[in-house]
């Protein structure tokens, strides 16, 4: 976008012993590099995180939009930061382009991915990104000059958020929400121990593995997988559904996925009226099969 | 300590949306209207809940929008919140969410608050705007994505959960504050009969939006939103392409072929 505008590209970079973020940033070839590293800044404090970036915008000339992805730090973020500025704001962006008379028009989903609306945004926007939504190109040879910014003077209550620890869900999956490929299994699967077969088509994809309410709430997979209304909302480039029938639930989940395919030993399950493909079978015996010929065309081992 | 609840009347989870004749939005005419089985209701829950465990003074719940929406404020008034107010707009406004922020703070200000809580998003612009615009507005931390919290009174401090990509994180902060939660400890309640019929004399507060305006016009920053340009459905989906196969691998074979060549997605 800013090469179309013919403007430059702003890192903005908020936290504590961000070396290495700064250095993976520098690949992605920004223009320059506003830092703001200091202890102080630790743990993500919304309140703090959106003066400094606050503090950042000041000392540019004309910006003319903020980008952040629309994980939980930046969702929490930017709408703080837009309130601060005076900005406007628009969360889970999947298509942006300049509106005419400045600002951005973005395009985002709602309704759990059964509507979508544009929207004009006309003073700063401030907007974070879908995962998947939009590749990032690195740029390699390019080295950004990075300044180093002063954090302002903040209320003591921003400076007073403590993380205490951080609990790792995740083991060698993808995170749900940004993986490009979700392997997700309900009810069909028969019980937990059958999850395996889920798992080992993930590995061959490196894939991320999702599960529906029903399994959850029975216990045999944990909540962090759990896709739909009272879970994780996903849009990856495949979603693959095994032995999930398909309760609205589930699909304000992940029905904005980009192609959906359903196995499910139900041809009425209502899973297949929102799918791209359908497969009516025993999720047991096509799963197996399906990530053995994915193995096969891969090279891989089949595990 | 007071906790204030926001909410916002949305439609059911299972309406069929159709677009309204401006292309704006949908069409509200026939959707049934609902605050249950929402982030929403869970922060109502999770407010609560505060008010029974930690000995909170008053819960508050609070809505801008319709006349319609005052039955999402008798809802959690029967859920047992103490009191509502509302925030009146006229039926066809659609507001941006940093504007619902703004008219939700100025009246917030002249409220007693000690936390204010918020679902993580409202199930129809799933915006997950108002929590943290509020506590840039109320000049109040805010913490989102909360899925835990225990208060405690005399150190004036909540210690959370919260979600973060690959994890949760457990942190302390201090309050007042906004809270958006992503999901209570515990299911929501469902109002018994006695409790709804109670709810109906429960103190209810109009606000008029010219009334909220004027408070809003007191808050810092500036006043900026977005405005919705359209509203589309995707196109219908024509059901999927079923897969015909005599053995589990012939099926898996013409998937990948297809997800590879038509799809073009593996």
């Amino acid at each position: 976008m800013s090469k179309a505008g013919g403007g430059e590209v702003v890192a903005g970079l908020v936290g504590a012993g961000l070396g290495a973020v700064v250095e993976a940033v520098k690949a992605y070839g920004p223009d320059r590099i506003l830092l703001a590293d200091d202890p102080r800044l630790r743990g993500f404090s919304a309140q703090a995180y959106s003066k400094v970036a606050a503090k950042m915008l000041e000392g540019l000339a004309d910006p003319k939009a903020v980008l952040a992805p629309a994980t939980a730090m930046g969702r929490e973020l930017l709408p703080r930061l837009a309130a601060e500025v005076g900005g406007t704001v628009a969360p889970d962006a999947t298509e942006l382009s300049p509106r005419e008379g400045g600002g951005l028009v973005v395009s985002r989903p709602i309704f759990g991915g059964r509507a979508s609306v544009q929207v004009d945004l006309p003073a700063l926007p401030c907007v974070s990104l879908r995962p998947n939504a939009f590749a990032a190109e690195p740029r390699p040879g390019s080295s950004p000059k990075v300044e180093n910014v002063a954090i302002p003077e903040l209320p003591a209550p921003a400076l007073a958020l403590k993380v205490e620890k951080t609990v790792v869900s995740r083991g060698d999956t993808p995170e749900l929400t940004e993986a490009p490929i979700i392997i997700s299994g309900g009810r069909g699967l028969k019980g937990p121990e059958n999850f395996v077969l889920i798992e080992n088509l993930a590995k061959v994809l490196g894939a991320g593995v999702g599960a529906s309410r029903a399994v959850v709430d029975a216990g045999w997979r944990p909540a962090s997988e759990q896709v739909g209304q009272t879970g994780k909302v996903v849009s990856p480039n495949l979603y693959v559904a095994c032995g999930i029938s398909g309760a609205i639930q589930h699909l304000v989940g992940m029905s904005s996925s980009r192609c959906i395919v359903a196995i499910n030993k139900d041809p009425a399950a209502p899973i297949f009226k929102i799918a791209n493909y359908g497969v009516v079978g025993d999720a047991l015996t096509i799963l197996p099969a399906l990530t053995s010929t994915i193995a096969k065309s891969r090279g891989v081992p089949v595990p | 300590m007071d906790v204030i609840v926001c909410v916002k009347h949305v439609p059911d989870a299972e309406t069929r949306l159709r677009a309204a004749s401006n292309g704006k939005w949908i069409d509200p005419d026939g959707v049934k209207f609902t605050v249950n089985n929402t982030y929403d209701e869970a922060a109502a829950e999770e407010a609560l809940r505060l008010k029974e465990k930690c000995g909170a003074k008053s819960v508050r719940v609070v809505t801008v929008g319709p006349p319609r929406a005052e039955e999402a404020l008798r809802y959690v008034l029967s859920m047992g919140a103490d009191e509502a107010t509302h925030i009146e707009t006229p039926a066809d406004a659609l507001l941006d969410p940093l504007t619902v922020a703004r008219l939700l703070a100025g009246v917030i200000k002249t409220l007693p608050h000690d936390i204010v809580m918020v679902g993580k998003q409202a199930a129809d612009d799933e915006a997950g705007v108002v929590g943290s615009a509020l506590g840039a507005l109320l000049g109040l931390p805010s913490y989102a994505f909360v899925t835990e919290l225990a208060p405690d009174a005399a150190t004036k401090t909540l210690k959370m959960h919260r979600y973060v990509e690959g994890g949760e994180e457990h942190f302390q902060g201090p309050f007042p504050a906004v809270i958006s939660l992503l999901k209570g400890a515990a299911d929501p309640r469902t109002p018994t009969l006695p409790n709804i019929l109670k709810a109906r004399k429960k103190p209810l507060t109009k606000v008029s939006l010219a009334d909220a305006q004027t408070r809003a016009q007191a808050l810092p920053g500036a006043p900026a939103s977005g405005a919705v340009r359209s509203f589309a459905l995707p196109p219908p989906k024509t059901g999927a392409k079923m897969i015909e196969y005599q053995t589990p691998d012939e099926a898996a074979e013409k998937l990948v072929k297809l997800l590879r060549e038509e799809a073009k997605v593996l």
